[in-house]
Formats: structure tokens, C-alpha cells, sequence
């Protein structure tokens, strides 16, 4: 083991240039794929003919699917039908389409979590259908599904790491580059990234715990 | 780095949605990126030769995280194609691959070349055209000093060999002793990590990636030779004759004018 070595300046500053980039592929795919999981998880509690069926079937497809395939076909299978993306899209692509999906079920559970008499009651006082979703229904389910959709967001964080594999520069890739120079380097700096995961994903369970208190 | 990035993010979903429609285009694509049109010509018009190289390979292509430059003996001999192919041995861009992603990427015309310790094999000549062997490697067994296993025929039932993925090594090993168990990890540093741990009796790559393992860990050493030939050529997309007969008399020179001793030299330690 070598921690002075491993440590050095250079190692930490490469380091944290991975780690910005896994954060900033994780902020982008979590506010994509949280616009598109409302959208989703909405249209499917809605029972809209036909639409709410369509969005039933893609959301079950991606869900049961690994993460890992749906990176490497948006890396390696888009191109062959001309779209071509580089590591960075491919990755926000990739994670976007598999977090909207797993989002869109629990913004539906949650919705389908508030008691239809408060529907009932909202319609019966003359507003619509939007409306009752827009001001009755949804506030009270977001509230509820605060806590799930935060730990979507922290699977999303660590499942960056799986983009190694198209090469992208994120945090596991650059440890592994500074650990590739020698392997006395692994443990410490195996000890950084742990740290560093724990730190960011520790933080979001907090502000979670806090939003769940907040409500009770 | 990621300017406009989300604005590309944006068409990428609005494209997909655009895919469907994607089979009609699909044989003009072809047309325009699958042609010939001169894939020499190309790199001299834009001035810039595209290599793919290993980021986590020591000796061949390993990143330097002080400097950000990617060291080895693939990325001397790019400098050196570059400036016989462009004039300049700056005018290469080096783009990260690994035994995985080099194939598609060179197909998707994402690189010029490929450049990353990469055998030329029957198989492989199916998807992409190879220039002459750049290098000769042949692959052998490391293990802990003192190992019972002396070579190929210690390989018996029960003994495990590490290899990695993607590597011709592991399809060789699992033919050569078929009564061994593989276990293939995702790059060098992990199977050589692995080994150290205990996981397995021998690793398996070419020699010249495991002496750069015994400079790291003097407690470990080859046995058994050769069993294997390796050659090591350059890789560029299919049917693309003029880029390889170029590379092939670039290699050509520098054999001549002993910067390929003097590269190989600097990084290639035999014994």
C-alpha cells in the first residue's frame, strides 16, 4: 500500500474531474428523467384510452431491463441507425430512459396512495379533471413520494459508475486509470471513492429524512 | 466540455422519437459513410489523424493523471504515424477505447485507427482491415513466485487461470487447457489485482503486459515461455486499402530510420 503515493495532489485533482462529471451526468439525468416520470407516471393514473396503455408498455419494458444493455445500446446500437452519441449524451440518454421509467411507477403508486374520496369531493365542487390532479391530488402525492424518489436519484447517482464501460470519464474510470499506474495505489484510493459516494448520497438521504419529517 | 450539451440532449429525445422513421433513410446513410471516399484523403483534408488507444494499459496506453497525457509504446508509434501520414507528430487526437468499444467505434467512424494492443486474428480481420504486425507479442502465464505451476501443462482441473474480457488470451487459454477454469476481469489492472487476492493460480496475457506487471510486484514472474504468437496491428475500417498501405509504409520507415527500436526500447522490457 502506498497512501502518500496514491494521494498525491495530481491523483486527487484527476480524482475530482471524474467525480464532476459523474455529478454532472447524475443532475442532468435526474431533472430529465423527473420531468419525464411525472409525465409518465400521470398519464398512466390517468387511464387515458389508449395513451395510458401505450405508456404502461414502455414504462414495464424499460423496468424490466438492466441499466448496463440500455448503455450500451444507446452507445452501440444507436449508431447503426445513425444517431450518433458521444459517451457523455449516450450516458445521460441511457440513464434518463431507465430512471424515467422506475420514477413514472412510483409517481403513480403514489398518486394511486391518495384516497379517491378527495377526488371525488374535488370533482363533485365543480373542478376538472386537471384541476382536481393539478391542485388536490398532486401536492398531497409528491409529499408522499418524496422519500422513494430520492433514493431513485441516489441509485441514479451510483449507477453512473456503470458507465465505464462505454468509456466515459466519470469517478470509477478515473480510479481506475490512477490505480492502473500501480496497484499499491487500489486501497486508498478505493478509500476516496467510498468516501466521496458516501458524502454526496449521505447528503440526499438527509434532505430526504428532513422533507419526510416535514410532512408528519 | 459539456457546453450545449443539454441542448444536444434535448434532440437526442426528440431524435429517438425520429427513429422509427429511420428505416427509410437508412440506405442513403450507408451511401455517404460506408463509401470509400478515400478514408486517406479524409485525414489529410482535416488535417488530424484519429487514434484509438488503451487509457489503462501500462507500457502501451496508460493515462498519467499528473499530466493528462496518455503514455506508451501504441501512443509513440500514433505520434509516429501521424507525422508520416500528416506531416506533424501533434496533429493526433488520441480517443479512449478498450477491447470492447474499439470495433464499434472505428465502424461508427468515431476514430481514424485503431492503435490499442490489439492481435490481428482471422476473426477480426472480418470486421476491420489490419495493417502489417506493428508488434510481437506472445502470450505466457504469470505467477507467485514459488507457484507449483511451472507452464501450459501444470494447467490442470481445478487450477484457475485469470484472463480479460474481449482478450484473444482467454479464447487461447480455454483452448490450449481445457480442463482450467477461466475467470476474465475487465482490464489488466483488476485480473492483476485479482491474482495478488488469491482468486486465481496464474494469470494469462501476452508477456509484454505481464513484465510491466513484474516491474510493479517483483514477487511475481513468468513461466513456461511462449505459448502463443500474437501479432499486434493497426486497425482502420473496412475496405479502406490506401490508409493501410500508408500506415504500412510509415511503419515501414520508422523500422528503417530506428525510431521503432528506439520506441520499443523505451518501453518493452525482454528478457
Amino acid at each position: 500500500m502506498d497512501i502518500a503515493g496514491a494521494l498525491s495532489f495530481d491523483h486527487l485533482k484527476f480524482l475530482a474531474a471524474g467525480f464532476k462529471v459523474t455529478l454532472y451526468i447524475a443532475f442532468i439525468s435526474i431533472i430529465l428523467s423527473f420531468i419525464i416520470g411525472v409525465v409518465f407516471g400521470t398519464l398512466r393514473y390517468a387511464k387515458i384510452p389508449f395513451l395510458s396503455k401505450v405508456v404502461a408498455v414502455i414504462v414495464e419494458t424499460i423496468r424490466n431491463l438492466p441499466l448496463l444493455l440500455i448503455i450500451f445500446f444507446t452507445y452501440f446500437a444507436l449508431p447503426e441507425v445513425g444517431l450518433k452519441l458521444s459517451p457523455s449524451t449516450a450516458a445521460i440518454a441511457a440513464l434518463t430512459v431507465f430512471e424515467s421509467a422506475m420514477l413514472a411507477e412510483i409517481v403513480r403508486s403514489g398518486l394511486n396512495s391518495i384516497d379517491k374520496g378527495q377526488k371525488e369531493a374535488a370533482r363533485s365542487s365543480g373542478l376538472t379533471y386537471i384541476q382536481t390532479l393539478w391542485t388536490v391530488v398532486m401536492p398531497q402525492a409528491l409529499r408522499r413520494m418524496v422519500p422513494p424518489i430520492v433514493s431513485q436519484f441516489i441509485s441514479l447517482l451510483k449507477d453512473t459508475s456503470l458507465c465505464v464501460v462505454i468509456a466515459l470519464p466519470e469517478f470509477m474510470h478515473n480510479a481506475q486509470i490512477i490505480y492502473a499506474q500501480n496497484i499499491n495505489y487500489i486501497f486508498p484510493i478505493f478509500a476516496v471513492v467510498v468516501f466521496m459516494y458516501f458524502i454526496v448520497n449521505y447528503c440526499l438521504s438527509l434532505i430526504a429524512r428532513r422533507l419526510e419529517n416535514r410532512q408528519a | 466540455m459539456f457546453k450545449s450539451k443539454t441542448s444536444k440532449i434535448a434532440g437526442v429525445l426528440l431524435l429517438s422519437a425520429s427513429m422509427l422513421l429511420s428505416a427509410c433513410g437508412k440506405g442513403g446513410d450507408k451511401e455517404t459513410s460506408g463509401s470509400a471516399k478515400n478514408a486517406l484523403e479524409q485525414i489529410k483534408s482535416k488535417d488530424k489523424i484519429v487514434i484509438g488507444v488503451k487509457y489503462d494499459t501500462r507500457l502501451f496506453g496508460l493515462k498519467n493523471p499528473s499530466t493528462g497525457e496518455v503514455e506508451g509504446f501504441d501512443i509513440d508509434i500514433s505520434k509516429e504515424l501521424a507525422k508520416d501520414l500528416v506531416g506533424d507528430a501533434k496533429k493526433v487526437e488520441f480517443k479512449e477505447v478498450t477491447s470492447k468499444t474499439r470495433i464499434p467505434m472505428l465502424n461508427n467512424g468515431d476514430i481514424d485507427a485503431i492503435v490499442a494492443t490489439m492481435t490481428i486474428s482471422e476473426e477480426r480481420k472480418k470486421e476491420a482491415d489490419f495493417s502489417d504486425v506493428y508488434f510481437d507479442a506472445g502470450q505466457s502465464l504469470l505467477v507467485k513466485k514459488g507457484s507449483p505451476i511451472k507452464g501450459l501443462e501444470d494447467l490442470k482441473k481445478g487450477t484457475k487461470v485469470l484472463a480479460v474480457k474481449g482478450s484473444t488470451s482467454a479464447i487461447n487459454i480455454s483452448q490450449k487447457a481445457p480442463d482450467t477454469t477461466v475467470l476474465e476481469f475487465e482490464n489488466y489492472t483488476e485480473a492483476f489485482t485479482a491474482l495478488k487476492a488469491g482468486k486465481g493460480d496464474a494469470l494469462t496475457t501476452d508477456d509484454s503486459i505481464l513484465y510491466g506487471m513484474v516491474d510493479q510486484d517483483s514477487n511475481y514472474e513468468l513461466v513456461g515461455g511462449t505459448f502463443t504468437d500474437e501479432p499486434y496491428g493497426i486497425a482502420v475500417k473496412k475496405g479502406n486499402e490506401e490508409l493501410v498501405d500508408a500506415i504500412n509504409s510509415a511503419l515501414k520507415k520508422m523500422k528503417e530510420n530506428g525510431k521503432y527500436d528506439e520506441i520499443h526500447k523505451k518501453w518493452i522490457r525482454s528478457n
